[in-house]
């Protein structure tokens, strides 16, 4: 397929473009590398205290909780909200030589996935801390953040394209992310605060929701995900990959025509 | 050049820019009157060959359909109709004021538009130095792109092309950027790219000076299509009694 044939290709390209964009966030200011760790600790403090004290409400080890959803909802946010402007963005490069438009997604998730790795060694740190105990369930996490990284890649391309035609679909995208913010359960538990039927309906619909309800089942609590489900958004996941890259390749040739 | 091989075999191309005006929600919201699809062929049905070696020139008013040509011969965007057949050549477009990551130093960004053009990490770094020598940029090459001068930048776009060289060259009205000394030494470089018999080179430019020095043959386009292709003087006669 051509995908594969073209990301081995661009593989090399891809890494160095990333590496050099994550340099040129730390060249610009000397704390900006303490940033990536910052920013994720800072928002959670926020979340933890709007949830405990203004609303009185907790979970076992909250701030663990928060943060671990705020990681995996920083990656799925920034990767969808940033390709909505990435050939704009990418103009440069775009219009000089050829280059599957899709390879700007995977730098940009590249980037995005190397902050998210960074904060998942603060959150075993925190674990720690926290004495939460270690299960073996813990690998699940794994498989979840595959799952969660195919479904980014799907929308983040969708976006790309839509991106090209839709001048305002910045706007529109923001709004529909800040929804899903609140529909995700980043700082309270979907199962527990929002009311029957609809705290399961939300748990199966919303991809973001079940991700993050089942990292954080099985990095705090030892449970299991529901595999079904797993693997019924893994196969969606790629469904919408697939869908979104037939889109790009057929139309990529006319997005320098547009910017 | 008789029995030469061909490097770019360009048949009845056809580009146009249709509707493709970016659209947003807002505008439809409040414009319920749908806007004209407006069309604009920029190439009609262009047949030419290039044969390996050959030093093709482009002449043409100011939206004629050069630039759109080339961006089609590199691969950047695809025709409507026709064809372009590169023979597996690789291909690289210099064009003005454009390729780089402004956030990113001069270094990394050799680097990324060498493997942009197909080469390795290994062979890039090999070719740095030459690189960064032949830019003259001094103590700017480690400092972002957006605080170059036009012509900086102009300077390392052209000496990524020349030393990182590709089979086909396509160089957009780039030739008369820098200063004096910059001018000579790109010049004298094109000189000796071209003296290569295996490259071939297709250049715009406004400039008939440069043009008759440099190429072999010219080609004449007006409005999307091909009014003259012939030897350069030739041309160049005819182009200049034209625009006169």
């Amino acid at each position: 397929m051509k995908f594969f044939r073209d990301f081995k290709k661009y593989w090399d390209y891809t890494g160095c473009a990333a590496r050099a964009e994550l340099k040129s966030e730390v060249a610009s200011s000397y704390l900006n590398w303490l940033w990536w760790i910052l920013d994720p600790l800072l928002f959670m403090m926020v979340y933890t205290f709007i949830a405990e004290i203004i609303f009185n409400r907790s979970q076992p080890y909250f701030p663990v909780f928060v943060f671990i959803g705020l990681t995996m909802w920083n990656f799925f946010n920034k990767t969808v909200l940033g390709s909505v402007k990435i050939i704009k963005n990418n103009n440069a490069i775009v219009s000089k030589v050829y280059v599957p438009k899709f390879i700007l997604v995977v730098q940009k998730m590249l980037v995005n996935g190397f902050k998210m790795c960074i904060s998942f060694v603060l959150i075993l740190f925190m674990m720690v801390l926290f004495k939460v105990p270690f299960t073996y369930k813990i690998l699940y996490i794994i498989p979840i953040l595959i799952v969660l990284v195919c479904i980014s890649f799907g929308i983040a391309n969708l976006m790309l394209h839509f991106g090209v035609f839709v001048e305002d679909l910045h706007n529109v995208m923001a709004v529909v992310l800040r929804l899903t913010f609140y529909m995700s359960g980043i700082f309270f538990s979907i199962m527990d605060r929002v009311p029957e039927p609809y705290n399961a309906l939300l748990l199966k619909a919303n991809p973001v929701a079940f991700l993050l309800n089942a990292g954080r089942g099985c990095m705090l609590y030892g449970e299991t995900p529901s595999l079904k489900l797993l693997f019924l958004w893994a196969v969606l996941g790629i469904l919408i990959s697939v869908i979104a890259l037939k889109t790009v390749y057929k139309y990529e040739n006319s997005y320098v025509k547009v910017v | 050049m008789t029995n030469q091989e061909i490097a770019i075999d360009v048949e009845d191309l056809r580009i146009s820019y249709r509707c493709l005006k970016a659209y947003s929600i807002k505008k439809s919201l409040f414009q319920l009157k749908k806007s004209k699809v407006e069309i604009y062929e920029a190439v009609r049905g262009v047949s030419f060959q290039v044969q390996k070696g050959e030093i093709l020139g482009m002449v043409g008013k100011n939206g004629s359909g050069k630039s759109t040509m080339l961006r089609a011969i590199a691969g950047i965007f695809s025709p409507d109709s026709g064809r372009i057949d590169l023979h597996g050549n690789s291909v690289s477009l210099l064009a003005i004021g454009v390729g780089f990551q402004k956030r990113l130093s001069g270094r990394e960004n050799i680097l990324l538009s060498g493997m942009l053009l197909g080469f390795t990490e290994e062979q890039v770094r090999e070719r740095m130095d030459e690189i960064i020598e032949f830019a003259g940029l001094g103590k700017f090459i480690d400092m972002p792109v957006k605080t170059y001068s036009s012509g900086m930048h102009s300077k390392l776009a052209f000496s990524i092309t020349a030393i990182l060289e590709s089979d086909i060259m396509l160089i957009d009205e780039v030739l008369s950027v820098g200063d004096t000394r910059f001018k000579r030494k790109s010049y004298r470089k094109m000189k000796q790219l071209i003296s290569d018999k295996d490259r071939t080179v297709v250049v715009v430019s406004h400039n008939s000076e440069t043009l008759r020095k440099l190429c072999t043959r010219l080609l004449w386009l007006h409005d999307g299509e091909i009014k003259m292709l012939g030897e350069t003087d030739e041309v160049l006669e005819a182009y200049e009694e034209f625009m006169s």
